[in-house]
């Protein structure tokens, strides 16, 4: 398991000037305009906002899973706008966990080979431990065998943090992890998602319109409208 | 390795959810369906070559006018052939003062390699089949010989110089040849006594015949080794030159095989297609998982290929062993009809149903597949992003490639391919066009309709890609399962009108015209139906506009074969119904000196309305200007003729008549009373022929009839799995429209008016298509007339309706029945 000692001084992600629009029949949309950021190593950081202010897009730009139209995201010094479609996987591969709003777990695995998956892809022969070591930690020991359809929504989201704990991410994305939950068992999720990262010494970026939730992260950046203010 | 490790383990798992089933139940179809009937027609076919290869007595036989060289014997020996040989000639027999033209036949020990005799070892007894020739020292004959020439069973008759006790009536034999008109009664007797009889002096014309037969390689090899060292008047006999009649009947049946095994693989291609695309549209949150954690495009495709690639191996293999047991399951059914020894199943076929079904799946499921790769990773976060439909030239073009492949295949005719291939892609066109401007036309209506019926059109309207490519797919299913069972049809009435049941069974020759009315009369009286009397005269043809006819023939052609012999030439003031002009006229009324010419020998001697044909007939020449060519059936047992005069052209020359007529079984006697009367006439029995010509129909027909069954069945069962495959959609819909309050069952009957229109636009489509293939194919394969036929249109109208509208229905009711939380999690 990688450690990231560096914590607390380096910028681990950094944006200049970052925009995103799209072209609609009513002609252009501006969804993000100019965002300046710069998040440390081992940093907990939310992005709050109204639904419908590009908290996703920008996720989605951070991690890169999509393309800014303007500006530029680096990442651990390496500007990823400026790599290939396969460099930007390569790299999430290598340093990126995510957890989203809906668990996205592949209904036809069962939860043990959900979290293997991570490690498989990259070839580790030691997948199968450390999966059971992670599914354990979340307290789903005993319900390795169980495929996503037989699981409880928050069950299901414990599998997806492991998933995305299992091959020691240095960021961990997460998109609104409690939107899909009641307020207990994401209450619940939340506070297991805050121990991994403390154990872990992941950087997180967690967007959320919860006030509460947003208040457990170190820093907090608000959106309105696609501009931070 | 690692790779390949990792396909394994996620097939293996989508392989326990159940995702994979609808796939492998397609590609299991495509492969048990191609490799069963290519297996089935490679062991038919083989099966019965042997058996007609008693029609010459030998699996390949040599020709010829001259004894063959001993080291040819010996290079048969080498490749393990075994050999038999038989010697013709004729020769005029002389007994109690009555003079007779026989045909004689002297055969080796071995004689029949393939087939059997017939004989009668009392005169009015039981037929006793026998496997050899006669002894050295005896003979056997014809019963008309004993009655010509006044002789009984037991006597001694003299060949040439040497006399020869007959020992048995020859009701039989195998390798019977010629035209019917020149049959001189049959005497046969052994090798050894062919010296003696002193027949043979050089000049003599006799005909010597070497068969052979042993394993295919060697016999194939014996033939190219034999071919280039054939001189002018040696031949190799092949069957479907032959004996035209069972040539084609054969061929045609090949070529249904072949056509029905191209069914199946279409069929199942579609099926194929419209699994991997379902696999597809459910592997898509998986891609994008795989493309979020780090997986390269070309990693992801690469997985997946690896995947279908195993499944495709896995499933090929099964399906081939299903194809074995089948094809045996369809030996089984067919054994009373088939020859005691079936050849045995070729391996080789078993390797190109394995073949085929990768294929079909790399032709069929790639396309789609190549999906996968462009999923794009941001999916994760936003569901609807679905990557582009496939390009519809990859999807089609690559599909075509291998159907190409395929077709080319069973055909061996690539002109053909191209233009089967050429059709079937405009018609693809055409009917996608077609189908849109329907559904183009469907939504004026819209408003117009009830509010069921406009939810179920508005279903099929909601994504018109998708519904236009379901119903082409449909319609392609459709239409192919009609074409198989359209074609049987016509090829086996074909057939049947080719040999009516009462086609007839005896030819009469030699009638003197003095007797013919009395004669035409007992026939009729004795409720005998006949053909026309035709008034036979034998002659040569020998020269072509003043060039003697051996100047324009080529070896081993038909046109050789009719040159080297008589002809028996008739006159006629119209040419006989059954025949068609295919160039000229017919002669002007009472005109003598024109002659109307068969198409074939035509073309093989270059003769040419207008040519002046030159004839020697007895010691006298004749000549003619040709009027017209016309073509014939030749596989037909009625009298055929090369040259037909007008009347007046061949006044003077002496003249006998020839017809045939049909004779049922228990008509025997009547026959012998008849031939009592007039011991002048010849009468000929192809009555075993027919037989064994019909037997080899009826099996045929039976093979193609389960072949059709079991396309028809493979179609059925592709049809509702492909309308399984496109249910995701309208099953998630329904859930939510039953959240929303609707009621069961009015999301039952829109469905069901959906899958009816879907059905019936499937079905007329499909109508359409067949109707073009089938012209096609007719008229440029099948070589059979085309006629439009209504009522397998509407056929396949209601087939559709109901086929796909049940079958949709039933996907889509067994879901209304849950509770739709259940279903939308499901999903
Ligand atoms: N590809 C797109 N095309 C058009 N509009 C988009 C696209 N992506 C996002 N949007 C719009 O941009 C806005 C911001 O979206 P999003 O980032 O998902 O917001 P949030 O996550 O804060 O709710 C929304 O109004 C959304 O509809
Ligand atoms: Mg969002």
């Amino acid at each position: 398991m990688r450690t990231h000692s560096e914590q607390g001084n380096t910028p681990i992600i950094e944006t200049r000037n970052l925009a995103k629009s799209v072209q609609t029949l009513e002609g252009e949309l501006h969804i993000l305009s100019s965002v300046d950021l710069i998040i440390k190593s081992g940093e907990s950081i939310a992005i709050v906002g109204e639904s419908g202010s590009g908290k996703t897009t920008l996720l989605s730009l951070l991690a890169g899973l999509d393309t800014p139209s303007r500006g530029s995201v680096v990442i651990k010094g390496r500007d990823i706008t400026r790599m290939s479609e396969d460099g930007r996987a390569a790299l999430r591969g290598e340093l990126v966990g995510f957890v989203f709003q809906s668990f996205q777990l592949l209904p036809a695995l069962t939860a043990l080979e959900n979290v293997m998956l991570p490690l498989e892809l990259i070839g580790d022969p030691e997948a199968e431990a450390a999966a059971r070591v992670l599914l354990e930690r979340v307290g789903l020991g005993r319900r390795l065998s169980h495929t996503p359809r037989q699981l409880s929504g928050g069950e299901q989201q414990r599998v997806a943090l492991a998933r995305a704990f299992v091959a020691g991410p240095a960021i961990l994305f997460a998109d609104e992890p409690t939107g899909n939950l009641d307020s207990k068992t994401g209450a619940h999720v939340i506070d297991l998602l805050f121990e991994l990262n403390q154990e872990r010494h992941t950087t997180l970026v967690l967007v959320t319109h919860d006030a509460s939730l947003a208040a457990r992260c170190g820093r907090m950046i608000r959106l309105d409208a696609g501009s931070m203010v | 390795m690692k790779r390949f490790n990792l396909a394994l383990r996620l097939l293996r798992r989508d392989g326990r959810s159940g995702e994979l089933t609808l796939l492998v139940l397609a590609l299991l179809i495509a492969v048990a369906g191609t490799s069963t009937i290519s297996l089935f027609a490679d062991r038919l076919q083989r099966t019965l070559s042997v058996q007609v290869a008693e029609f010459l007595a030998g699996d390949l036989v040599l020709a010829g006018s001259q004894a063959i060289d001993d080291s040819w014997r010996a290079r048969a020996a080498d490749l393990g052939l075994t050999q038999s040989q038989t010697t013709e000639f004729s020769s005029v027999l002389l007994e109690n003062g009555q003079m007779l033209l026989a045909a004689i036949k002297a055969v080796g020990q071995s004689y029949p390699l393939r087939g059997i005799l017939k004989t009668l070892e009392v005169e009015e007894g039981e037929e006793v089949t026998v496997r050899q020739g006669p002894e050295p020292g005896t003979a056997w004959v014809e019963k008309r010989i004993l009655s010509a020439l006044q002789l009984g069973l037991g006597d001694l008759l003299t060949v040439g110089e040497k006399p020869l006790r007959v020992t048995r009536i020859l009701t039989y034999e195998p390798d019977k040849r010629g035209d019917f008109y020149s049959f001189s009664p049959r005497v046969v007797i052994h090798q050894a006594d062919l010296q003696a009889t002193g027949v043979i002096q050089p000049g003599s014309h006799v005909h010597y015949f070497y068969q052979f037969i042993g394993a295919e390689p060697q016999l194939k090899a014996f033939k190219q080794w034999l071919k280039p060292q054939l001189n002018p008047s040696q031949r190799i006999l092949d069957i479907h030159e032959d004996r035209p009649e069972l040539g084609s009947a054969l061929q045609r049946a090949e070529r249904y095989l072949g056509l029905s095994s191209i069914v199946v693989v279409l069929i199942a291609g579609v099926a194929i297609a419209m699994a991997a695309g379902r696999y597809t549209e459910r592997h898509f949150n998986a891609a994008a998982l795989f493309r979020c954690l780090g997986c390269r495009q070309g990693e992801i495709l690469w997985l997946y290929t690896l995947q279908f690639l195993l499944l495709g191996a896995l499933a090929s293999a099964a399906g081939c062993l299903l194809g074995w047991l089948g094809q045996l399951g369809l030996f089984y059914v067919l054994k009373p009809l088939l020859p005691q020894q079936p050849a045995d199943p070729g391996l080789l076929a078993v390797v190109f149903g394995f073949v085929t079904g990768m294929a079909i799946l790399l032709g069929f499921a790639l396309p789609p597949l190549l999906r996968l790769r462009e999923v794009s990773p941001l999916r994760v976060l936003r569901r609807e992003l679905e990557p582009l439909p496939a390009k519809a030239w990859l999807v089609y073009g690559l599909a075509i490639a291998v159907m190409s492949a395929l077709i080319g295949r069973y055909s061996n005719d690539w002109q053909m391919t191209a233009s089967v291939i050429g059709t079937g892609l405009l018609s693809l066109l055409v009917l996608g066009l077609l189908i849109a401007c329907a559904l183009s036309l469907l939504r004026p209506l819209l408003p117009r309709l009830g509010v069921i019926w406009r939810f179920g059109v508005q279903g099929l309207l909601r994504n018109r890609r998708a519904s236009v490519s379901q119903i082409l797919a449909f319609s392609i299913t459709l239409a192919a399962m009609s074409l198989s069972f359209t074609v049987r049809n016509d090829l086996i009435d074909q057939w049947q009108q080719q040999l009516p049941e009462r086609a007839p069974n005896y030819f009469a020759l030699n009638i003197i015209p003095a007797q013919q009315p009395a004669f035409a009369l007992d026939l009729s009286g004795a409720g005998m139906e006949g053909s026309a009397f035709y008034p036979v005269v034998r002659g040569r043809l020998v020269a072509i506009n003043a060039e003697p006819v051996q100047k324009r023939v080529s070896k081993d052609s038909q046109g050789e074969a009719a040159t080297q012999r008589d002809l028996s030439l008739t006159w006629a003031a119209a040419i006989p119904a059954d025949n068609t002009l295919t160039a000229g006229e017919i002669w002007p009324q009472n005109e003598a000196g024109w002659v109307s010419v068969e198409r074939k020998l035509a073309d093989n001697l270059n003769i040419k309305v207008g040519d002046e044909l030159q004839f020697t007939i007895g010691s006298e020449q004749v000549s003619a200007r040709v009027a017209n060519l016309r073509s014939l059936e030749w596989d037909t047992m009625k009298p055929n003729f090369y040259m037909i005069f007008s009347p007046g052209t061949l006044d003077g020359f002496p003249f006998t008549y020839l017809t045939s007529f049909y004779l049922p079984d228990a008509g025997k006697d009547l026959l012998n009373q008849l031939l009592k009367t007039y011991p002048a006439i010849t009468v000929l029995d192809v009555d075993q022929v027919l037989k064994q010509f019909k037997t080899i129909l009826m099996q045929l027909t039976q093979a193609i009839d389960l072949l059709l069954y079991f396309a028809l069945a493979a179609g059925f069962a592709v049809l509702f799995a492909a309308v399984y495959a496109t249910l995701d959609d309208r099953i998630r819909q329904a859930a939510l429209m039953r959240t929303l309050g609707a009621k069961r069952g009015w999301l039952a009957s829109t469905h069901l008016v959906e899958f009816g229109f879907l059905g019936a636009l499937a079905g007329t489509m499909a109508a359409i298509l067949q109707q073009v293939i089938l012209y096609v194919f007719y008229s440029r394969v099948m070589h059979i007339p085309y006629r439009l036929s209504w009522l397998s249109g509407a056929a396949l109208l209601a087939i559709g309706v109901v086929s796909v509208g049940l079958a949709g229905y039933w996907g889509v009711r067994e879901v209304l029945n849950r509770s739709p939380m259940r279903v939308l999690r499901r999903l």
